[in-house]
């Protein structure tokens, strides 16, 4: 968790928005430390957190987060995290074995065409099942948060765009709307923006329907000028609601260092290396 | 013309609010649905892109009566079993039947929130119908669509803005709290007008409109004077109308007219004359490159 990225979103673990989808994106960079933010924090406001990991193993991002003060395999065991990984599953999808019944989460690289119901119904039934009052041992855990890393690794399983807007439409609905959690959705894009051509099936597009279903985006790049190894990159806050006290700030701008155990952040031109 | 739409006035039409991912176009809808409530119509939301707290949020609760929401959020493809609506039930007949439920005798206005949703699962043509078959249907006053224009095709996009009677284009605007709304209106008799203006919504869903967008760096009204070189020297720069005669009167050295050409070439008596002849040893060259040299 990022203390100086919770100032600027004006979050803290105690204190946080609930029923907020908060879009990531990246274009030709890497916004992974977002997500391994937004993993720390949530588990840290003691929420149900559901993460959906498609592109990296569960020790990738366990050793992540313990640089970060935070444990999965302990979060796991205790039942605060429920840890979809999807490289594993997707094996055992394609080589099923007898005891191993098996996911259906994962279902999808069968039959991409069909769409992404049986993840939404994996999802669902993780969230669910924390609202519906466990065991005498169970903890009581926040609202329920789903992460997703990433989104845009489904298009290139042969999923449709139309199929993962549905799905992130039912992930709001049931999360956000119904059980006032939170979703965090990485999406990444290659190539250049502003292709005029909407008939492109591809990240650009699903990045624009989960921008228009998304309340906040952070959308991170490089910096304009190229490399620098002071500045790692810029990330720009897109604010989409209104906030309560009226005042509408849309859009900040700031630049970013990703340092060993931590990110730092800093107004454009305020870098250290600058100073 | 913002202020005249969101009057009302135009009853049997279809408006169509169009934005971006850069500039969200749900505030003007609101402040639309908030107009219409205001002039005591009863409104049917089909919502599919927000819930319903979240569209309800700003607009007063005592209209609410008036207000019905079809919540087409929570289950738009029937996932689970006990859905309101799907997006599969957008058609005509369902809808009018939706509408007669709640307001038999009066007219509604019909907001669809999104139309992107629909275009997505339902083929245009079948949307396209199902819009002009509800505006001539007569269960509806006016219809309200939202529509995402980055998220569709342009020749999606254009077909359903030709069945719109007005469109509206909202995009952001340079300064904070302001955007831009392009507007084009189609009226019965044929005659499309455009304009452009600048608008603010503010938080109890007013519309203020500003002013027509400057164009900068095109129009220049300010005149360039001709500036004087030869004001505040300390030397003079200036000519009398006598020294201007005798400059104009002077004869430049090397130009030459065509009669001074006649005299130097063709010298008159009196002046020496060159004859030459070639002796054995000279290179005579009958052939002299610069023999045609007319000097």
């Amino acid at each position: 968790m990022f203390t100086e990225l919770n100032s600027i979103l004006n979050t803290s673990p105690e204190s946080f928005t609930p029923g907020e989808f908060i879009l990531l994106s990246d274009r030709q960079s890497d916004a992974s430390f977002l997500i391994h933010h937004f993993l720390s924090f949530y588990l840290k406001a003691r929420c149900k957190v559901c993460f959906v990991a498609l592109v990296q193993s569960f020790s990738h991002y366990h050793a992540v987060s313990q640089r970060l003060g935070v444990s999965l395999t302990q979060a796991k065991e205790k039942g605060q995290l429920i840890f979809l990984e999807g490289l594993k599953e997707s094996l055992s999808v394609f080589l099923p074995q007898e005891e191993n019944a098996g996911h259906q989460a994962m279902s999808f690289l069968r039959d991409p065409a069909a769409g992404l119901r049986s993840l939404y119904e994996f999802v669902q039934s993780s969230v669910v099942e924390s609202s519906g009052g466990g065991g005498a041992s169970a903890e009581q855990w926040g609202p329920p948060v789903l992460l997703m890393d990433d989104v845009s690794v489904l298009l290139s399983l042969g999923v449709r765009v139309g199929a993962v807007l549905d799905f992130s439409h039912y992930c709001r609905t049931t999360v956000c709307s119904q059980l006032q959690g939170n979703v965090v959705m990485l999406v990444r894009c290659d190539g250049e923006a502003e292709e005029d051509d909407a008939d492109d099936e591809g990240s650009e597009q699903l990045m624009r329907g989960l921008t228009h279903q998304s309340c906040l985006t952070l959308h991170v790049q490089g910096l304009p000028t190229g490399y620098c190894r002071d500045i790692h990159g810029q990330v720009e806050f897109c604010w989409k609601k209104r906030q309560s006290d009226g005042q509408h700030a849309p859009k900040k701008v700031f630049q970013f260092k990703v340092h060993d155990k931590g990110v730092s952040f800093f107004a454009r031109g305020t870098s250290r290396a600058v100073l | 013309m913002l202020s005249e739409l969101l009057q009302g006035t135009d009853v049997g039409g279809f408006l169509l609010i169009q934005d971006s991912c850069s500039y969200s176009g749900r505030h003007l809808l609101k402040s639309f649905i908030d107009a219409a409530l205001n002039r005591e119509e009863v409104v049917h939301v089909l919502g599919l892109d927000v819930s319903e707290e979240e569209l309800k949020e700003g607009l007063k609760s005592f209209v609410f009566q008036r207000l019905h929401f079809h919540d087409a959020y929570a289950d738009p493809l029937g996932w689970t079993d006990n859905s309101p609506f799907t997006v599969h039930q957008f058609s005509s007949s369902r809808l009018t039947e939706l509408l007669k439920q709640t307001a038999p005798s009066k007219p509604a206005t019909l907001v669809i929130d999104s139309l992107s949703w629909v275009l997505r699962h339902i083929s245009p043509t079948a949307v396209c119908h199902t819009l002009q078959q509800l505006k001539k249907g007569g269960a509806v006053r006016t219809i309200i669509g939202l529509l995402h224009e980055d998220m569709h095709s342009r020749g999606i996009v254009g077909s359903v803005c030709r069945l719109a009677t007005s469109v509206i284009t909202v995009e952001p605007g340079t300064k904070g709290e302001e955007a831009l709304a392009k507007i084009t209106k189609r009226s019965k008799s044929g005659k499309v007008t455009q304009d452009e203006q600048i608008f603010s919504i503010r938080k109890d869903l007013t519309v203020t409109v500003l002013s027509k967008p400057t164009n900068p760096g095109h129009k220049r009204s300010t005149t360039e004077e001709q500036v004087d070189p030869t004001a505040n020297l300390t030397f003079n720069l200036r000519l009398t109308d006598a020294e201007r005669e005798a400059k104009e009167k002077l004869a430049l050295p090397f130009v030459f007219s065509k009669e001074k050409k006649t005299a130097l070439l063709h010298s008159g008596p009196g002046s020496g004359k060159i004859l030459y002849e070639p002796d054995a040893s000279d290179d005579y060259d009958q052939e002299d490159p610069d023999d045609d040299l007319d000097v």
